[in-house]
């Protein structure tokens, strides 16, 4: 058993500074101590998410890594090693090299893992598609089944909440486990790419699974929890080997001296590498919920959105509603009043939880994202000293 | 001037009050933030662990905020009489400080000026303790009272600007200690402050000459 | 004995002394309140630049909308939905969704069994 999945990810050093800031960004009450007092991550609610490691004002939390074993993999000749890499890594990753807070380097990131020496440079965005393929689908289902439009009995309930942040699936596993069935099963994007990538690209590129090896650069330390997660084999090995943050590719960057600043853009790999606008805006609070939205509307009214933005589910407040109206081809293009929540900080979902629990909820489709302003600021990003 | 004879009440009870006060605080203080800062383990088994010794050490950073502030409000003359004392500086006191008022073994000397109710040296180590109690105060009640909304970056800068004036304010304050408790020359005013108030008139009419003659005479 | 003490009052200046250190103790006081509120400004910031420079990535891209990556069309055509463009056959169910909680448990056992006949080589060798 894994010690990610017996220890947890994060890691309190002994030198902590008992500053008590901690305790208020962790979304769970995971640590424990008072002012004064060496603090505690106490595994068993933490969920590994990383906010307290990224806002400790004397870096005193640090996390596992697995960049020994990524490091081991990409030298062994028996191993052929692709990565992925989450929407929210390409606006943070120039900032560990002197650029501004959110300057855009997709185009030298898949260069720099290319020169880093992954056989295949693909991109999580692609798993994000697949992902609103899946995961609308299953809600469009839902819908059907709740307005009397289709029987189906393996359709689950409303509303459906989002999967794809493993900080906020393990919050419910702990604390609200009746909300489980409302749970989208699709995967989150990073599980679904190993999934694909031991099966279908594998096929593709004529490469026998078993000596795959699936690196996944996360802005988000939960996702190495997630990883490990005993479930996640569906394509018959192990569907994601090592997670790596966007500080420790950073990190790994400069230890191999390449001069990132320079690099010349290049494009992911083609086959599951392929993205779309909806897919890259998954890293921000309210993205999942618009990508969903982009296609959910064109495939229930069989018409082309008039506008492709949908600006009222975007913004920084913690919960956030937004209602659409979807003509609904099915039923004639009568529209469906499709009602919306956002939560950003997995503290402020309980209230709504609880709502639906007593049947009260009157929302459709709800999305949770663990880290204040979505992905972009999870617990594996560049961490900001900025005063002014 | 040996034929001065009778006593000055130099510093009055309020002022003593307050100064046993602070001075405790500032032990209390002192103490309490070595200890749960370096985790010293028989300090903080005097207050009873690491938290409790931060508690206490919060709640003396009120009273060491409290004090001084009840002071100034009740006895505000006073408080502007030694403001507008320790922010008088002529040439005498420069003249004082070139010499280090003869209290260093290594530089001789025969005469100092004249000085005002607090010397030279005094006048400097008022300014530093009213700056250092200042930033300490200042950088102490964030990290406590707003610790979980400002941002780490300031709370980091609180925690450094904190130690380092705790560092220098301890320097300091030893060395007044010293001065004032130890050395011989300078240890005969330590009851005006620490006892009843009186120094001998003998005294006050050498070292504080400028002061002294302003004092008025009840016989 | 002779006694020697200070007259009570102040002068105007003394006055101006002691109010000015007070004014000057507020000023600084307040110049800390707002270094503090600026930190807290401008250490939120960084996430509103992030955010931003998501959303213009979006802008800039031909393709917005997910059911129209071509990539994701041919995966669904050469491999989980033979021929159409399907979500949720049994083959998206087995690679693409999971369970949660203690559904756990049985899920692992269903997916160590082999999935099909022609199944790729190696299927069972699960982690």
């Amino acid at each position: 058993m894994s010690a990610i999945l017996t220890e947890g990810v994060i890691k309190v050093e002994g030198t902590c500074k008992t500053c008590d800031h901690c305790t208020s960004v962790c979304p769970t009450g995971a640590i424990t101590g008072l002012l004064g007092q060496k603090h505690k991550i106490e595994f068993k609610k933490c969920l590994n998410c990383g906010q307290c490691l990224i806002n400790c004002p004397f870096g005193r939390i640090g996390e596992v890594s697995m960049m020994d074993q990524v490091k081991a993999a990409m030298k062994d000749p028996n191993k052929y090693v692709v990565v992925q890499e989450a929407p929210a890594v390409r606006v943070a990753l120039g900032e560990p090299f002197g650029m501004p807070v959110g300057t855009n380097v997709k185009g030298k990131m898949h260069a720099a893992l290319r020169q880093l020496g992954f056989k295949q440079v693909y991109d999580t965005e692609f798993t994000a598609d697949l992902t609103i393929m899946e995961e609308g689908t299953e809600l469009i289902n839902r819908v059907y089944n709740a307005v009397g439009a289709v029987k189906d009995e393996h359709a689950g309930p409303l509303p459906q909440f989002t999967s794809c942040c493993p900080a906020w699936i393990r919050y419910a596993e702990i604390n609200y486990p009746k909300i489980l069935p409302y749970l989208s099963s699709a995967k989150s994007p990073q599980q679904m790419f190993g999934a694909v990538a031991k099966t279908y690209a594998a096929q593709k590129l004529g490469v026998d699974p078993a000596k795959m090896y699936v690196v996944s650069v996360m802005p988000c330390t939960a996702k190495k929890y997630e990883c490990e997660r005993p479930e996640f084999i569906s394509s018959g090995y192990k569907d994601v080997d090592a997670v790596i943050t966007t500080r420790e590719l950073a990190d790994w960057i400069k230890e191999s001296g390449i001069d990132f600043v320079n690099l010349k853009d290049e494009e992911a790999d083609k086959l599951i590498g392929s993205s779309t606008g909806a897919a890259t805006i998954f890293g921000v609070t309210g993205g999942v919920m618009e990508a969903a939205l982009r296609t959910a509307y064109e495939i229930l009214s069989g018409q082309t959105l008039p506008a492709v933005e949908f600006k009222s589910v975007r913004g920084r407040k913690p919960v956030r509603e937004a209602s659409v109206d979807i003509p609904i081809k099915a039923l004639g293009g009568k529209p469906l009043t499709v009602n919306v929540a956002i939560v950003t900080g997995t503290k402020y979902a309980a209230p709504l939880i609880e709502d639906v629990l007593a049947g009260r909820s009157p929302y459709h489709f709800i999305e949770v994202m663990n880290c204040p302003g979505g992905c972009i600021n999870g617990g594996g990003q560049p961490i900001r000293h900025d005063a002014y | 001037m040996s034929d001065v004879k009778g006593k000055v009440l130099k510093h009055g009870d309020s002022t003593r009050t307050m100064h046993w006060v602070h001075l405790l605080c500032f032990i209390i203080l002192g103490l309490t933030g070595i200890g749960f800062y370096w985790e010293i383990g028989f300090i903080e088994n005097i207050f009873g662990g690491g938290a409790n010794a931060s508690l206490v050490h919060r709640w003396a950073g009120v009273v060491f905020l409290a004090g001084p502030l009840l002071y100034i409000f009740f006895n505000f003359n006073r408080f502007a009489r030694f403001m507008d004392t320790i922010s008088h500086i002529t040439k005498d006191d420069v003249g004082w400080l070139k010499v280090m008022g003869g209290y260093l073994p290594f530089i001789k000397v025969d005469q100092v000026p004249p000085q005002d109710k607090y010397n030279a040296g005094q006048k400097m180590l008022g300014w530093l303790i009213i700056i250092g109690c200042l930033l300490m105060i200042l950088t102490g009640f964030p990290m406590w009272l707003w610790r979980d909304a400002v941002p780490a970056v300031f709370l980091s800068l609180c925690y450094n600007v904190h130690f380092w004036t705790a560092i220098i304010l301890i320097l300091l304050v030893g060395g007044h200690f010293f001065l004032a408790a130890i050395h011989p020359k300078s240890r005969v005013e330590f009851s005006s402050m620490m006892l009843d108030g009186y120094i001998d008139a003998e005294i006050s009419a050498h070292h504080n000459e400028k002061w002294f003659k302003e004092l008025k005479q009840d016989a | 004995m002779t006694l020697f003490s200070e007259s009570g009052g102040i002068t105007r200046r003394q006055f101006f002394k002691g109010s000015g250190i007070l004014l000057v103790s507020a000023v600084i006081t307040g110049i800390f309140a707002k270094i503090g509120f600026d930190a807290s400004a401008a250490s939120d910031e960084y996430i509103n630049k992030r955010i931003a420079a998501m959303y213009t990535l979006d802008e800039k891209m031909t393709l917005r909308k997910s059911h129209l990556n071509p990539e994701i069309a041919q995966i669904y055509k050469d491999f989980l939905s033979p021929g159409e463009v399907k979500p949720l056959t049994e083959k998206s169910e087995r690679l693409l969704h999971t369970k949660y909680g203690k559904d756990i448990p049985a899920l692992i056992e269903e997916l160590k069994k082999p999935h099909e006949p022609g199944a790729q080589p190696g299927a069972n060798h699960a982690a």
